[in-house]
């Protein structure tokens, strides 16, 4: 055999990925391991979180030593992180099956004779396919940026009861605006793709234009719109800066209402972290490092549902070749 | 044959960058310092370093904002060679890293600002703000509330406490406020950097203290803590400022007067090590929230030169530096002279 330098340096390139990725798992559950055996299993439906008093003397507990008055909880930030996800999806994919269906099939199409006329105008439809691609690369600072000064105070005036509108709603909503038009893109690839034949034989046959769309290109397409939902569910899961801004930083609490203060996880190992480095035990960071493993285990959950789905969408596509 | 020589191209590139990248700290002339940490410190860093960069050619420094939390594990780690941090290093802390050192650069304080239109200066003390915080007392109207404010008529309306979601010296020293003049405070929360709040169902937390802001700006009926160097968006956002509860028993705003009363009455009382709360001190003008702020120095460092330009850049900070022209833009303090014979003493033990 031939000593091929190229494929060699190809290899150990590709092979760095999936090291770095076990890297940061055995990292995560080695680096917890300590906050793994002290916690228990009741950490995860334990509410109450509470680092302990940093200044105190270190006490030992069953071996371990912690801060005085440690505890830590994290069914609080797991509720708030599945909360806050799951209503943004259910904000996010009525507007994005409807923007992706009037791309695909709404978006006026210029006659011959008009298209000569008007030919200094940009393809109107990529020129907007192209703006729904556009808001999902912008940074998610930005989004909570805008929810601080728009969202927020205007869910107060308006809408909450109480007059605060940070909290579960405001966190929801700037996470639906991220995720939308990673669905929206999505979905609107996959409608481009259906055969030409199933959409004209639908019209032949006699359906009005709302018909041919959710009778005969829909179901097509209805695993892609399950993958793509998986995928923005699992951008939504792990956001951090955005929701931090807006969430109300619920601790110690479940979220009751729309208007509840809430935390999830991502955001919550942001804001502990700094605290979290003065503990002289390190027993805080261990802790914050179990909660990433948390975090990784639910959105590793969802990426391969993502993946499972998506690879039932080729299945789809394959049947009409 | 193409893309070997591409190859060998970007690898020749890589390698020139590479060598240039290494050569440039051997050519320097000088030294280079890293300073990291406090979010509330960086401001007044930048001012600093940019006067002792031209006065001081020969040695550059970097500053950072991070965190105290960042400041003060960097500097322990010998990451970089000062930490910047709100607070002092706790016991258990010191014990276990014998080398550090809490240097005091500067004295801050803190505001209890709160969005009740019409009334300027209301009187709160530590266990009014405890119960607030504890969700105890929850309305504008509390008894408590109004013993403390005879002749103010107080708002029918829930409270909205709105505290730092972020860990932050400013946490640490209200916190420290409310658990030296509250005995249940002090048994339940301590005091710290981040504190397990008790679940307040209208309560907010805000991120850094321009979310403090914007949060206390947009709800109305609520209250919060801001750090003294947010004191002009305050204003701006027309938002009061209590008057709070000393140890002396009077109420005090945080002015230049009653924030010197503070440290004056601590400045005989400061260890040789500096580290000491000056929250809900002695003296009958002192405003019960006033805290040092400190570099987080290793004792050992690396080398002679390196151990040099810190001792040198410091001794500038707390003397040459300590002055108005510098402290006045953050509302900071300048040290009292006493505590700044302790910190050229604690400076002159960096070797």
């Amino acid at each position: 055999m031939t000593l091929r330098p190229f494929r060699l340096l190809v290899l150990c390139i590709s092979l760095m990925i999936p090291a770095a990725l076990c890297a940061v798992v055995l990292f995560l559950a080695g680096y917890a391991g300590q906050a793994i055996s002290f916690n228990g299993l009741h950490f995860l439906w334990d509410v109450n979180w509470n680092l302990g008093d940093l200044y105190g003397d270190p006490v030992t507990v069953n071996g371990i030593t912690i801060p005085p008055g440690a505890e830590y909880g994290v069914l609080a930030f797991i509720a708030g992180t599945l909360a806050s996800s799951g209503l943004a999806i259910f904000i996010a994919v009525p507007l994005s099956v409807g923007a992706a269906i009037f791309l695909a099939e709404a978006v006026p199409v210029l006659e011959n004779h008009a298209r000569d006329r008007l030919s200094w105008l940009p393809p109107i439809r990529p020129a907007l396919a192209m703006l729904v691609e556009l808001v999902a690369v912008v940074p998610s600072v930005v989004f909570g940026l805008w929810g601080i000064a728009v969202l927020v105070p205007f869910l107060g005036h308006y809408i909450s009861p109480t007059g605060n509108g940070y909290g579960l709603l405001a966190a929801a909503i700037v996470l639906a605006l991220m995720i939308t038009p990673i669905i929206a893109s999505t979905l609107y690839d996959a409608l481009l793709q259906v055969p030409k034949e199933n959409r004209e034989s639908a019209f032949a046959l006699g359906s009005t234009h709302f018909e041919v769309v959710t009778k005969a290109m829909m179901p097509m397409v209805r695993s892609t719109l399950a993958g793509g939902i998986v995928l923005a569910l699992g951008r939504a899961l792990g956001e951090t800066m955005a929701v931090l801004m807006v969430s109300g930083g619920g601790l110690n609490m479940l979220p009751t209402s729309l208007f509840s203060p809430i935390s999830t996880i991502a955001s919550f190992i942001v804001s502990q972290l700094d605290s979290a480095e003065s503990d002289p035990t390190s027993m805080s960071v261990k802790a914050l490092a179990e909660i990433a493993f948390v975090l990784f285990i639910i959105t590793l959950a969802v990426n391969v549902a993502a993946k499972l789905l998506s690879s039932g969408a080729l299945n789809v596509r394959s049947r009409k070749a | 044959m193409k893309l070997p020589t591409l190859l060998r191209t970007g690898a020749a590139a890589l390698a020139l960058a590479t060598a240039a990248g290494l050569a440039t700290p051997a050519h320097a002339a000088g030294i280079s310092l890293v300073e990291t940490g406090s979010s509330l410190l960086y401001p007044l860093f930048n001012l600093w370093v940019a006067s002792y960069s031209t006065a001081h050619p020969d040695v550059s420094i970097t500053t950072t904002s991070t965190g105290s939390g960042a400041g003060i594990s960097q500097s322990i780690q010998g990451l970089v060679q000062i930490g910047a941090s709100d607070a002092y290093l706790s016991d258990a802390m010191v014990k276990a890293h014998p080398e550090m050192l809490n240097i005091p650069l500067g004295i801050s304080s803190q505001a209890i600002n709160y969005n009740l239109p019409g009334i300027t200066h209301l009187h709160l003390t530590g266990p009014i703000l405890a119960g607030i915080y504890e969700g105890k007392i929850t309305n504008w109207n509390d008894p408590a509330i109004a013993a403390a404010n005879p002749g103010v008529t107080l708002p029918n309306h829930v409270i909205i406490p709105i505290h730092r979601i972020d860990g932050s010296g400013d946490t640490f020293i209200f916190s420290q406020y409310l658990a030296f003049s509250d005995a249940g405070w002090s048994s339940t929360e301590h005091y710290g950097t981040s504190i397990s709040w008790p679940a307040v169902a209208g309560g907010i937390g805000a991120n850094g203290n321009p979310g403090m802001v914007t949060a206390l700006k947009n709800n109305p009926y609520g209250i919060a803590y801001i750090g003294i160097s947010f004191a002009d968006q305050v204003k701006a956002a027309k938002l009061g400022q209590a008057e709070l509860l000393n140890k002396a028993g009077n109420y005090v705003l945080p002015t230049p007067e009653t924030i010197s009363a503070a440290a004056a009455s601590v400045a005989s009382t400061t260890p040789a090590d500096e580290r000491i709360s000056m929250v809900f001190a002695p003296g009958a003008n002192a405003y019960p929230i006033v805290n040092y702020e400190y570099a987080i120095v290793k004792t050992s460092q690396p080398d002679a030169a390196t151990a040099k330009a810190i001792r040198k850049f410091l001794s500038w900070c707390v003397q040459g530096g300590n002055v108005p022209a510098y402290l006045d833009k953050v509302h900071f303090m300048a040290l009292p002279a006493a505590v700044k014979t302790l910190s050229v003493t604690q400076i002159d033990k960096i070797k």
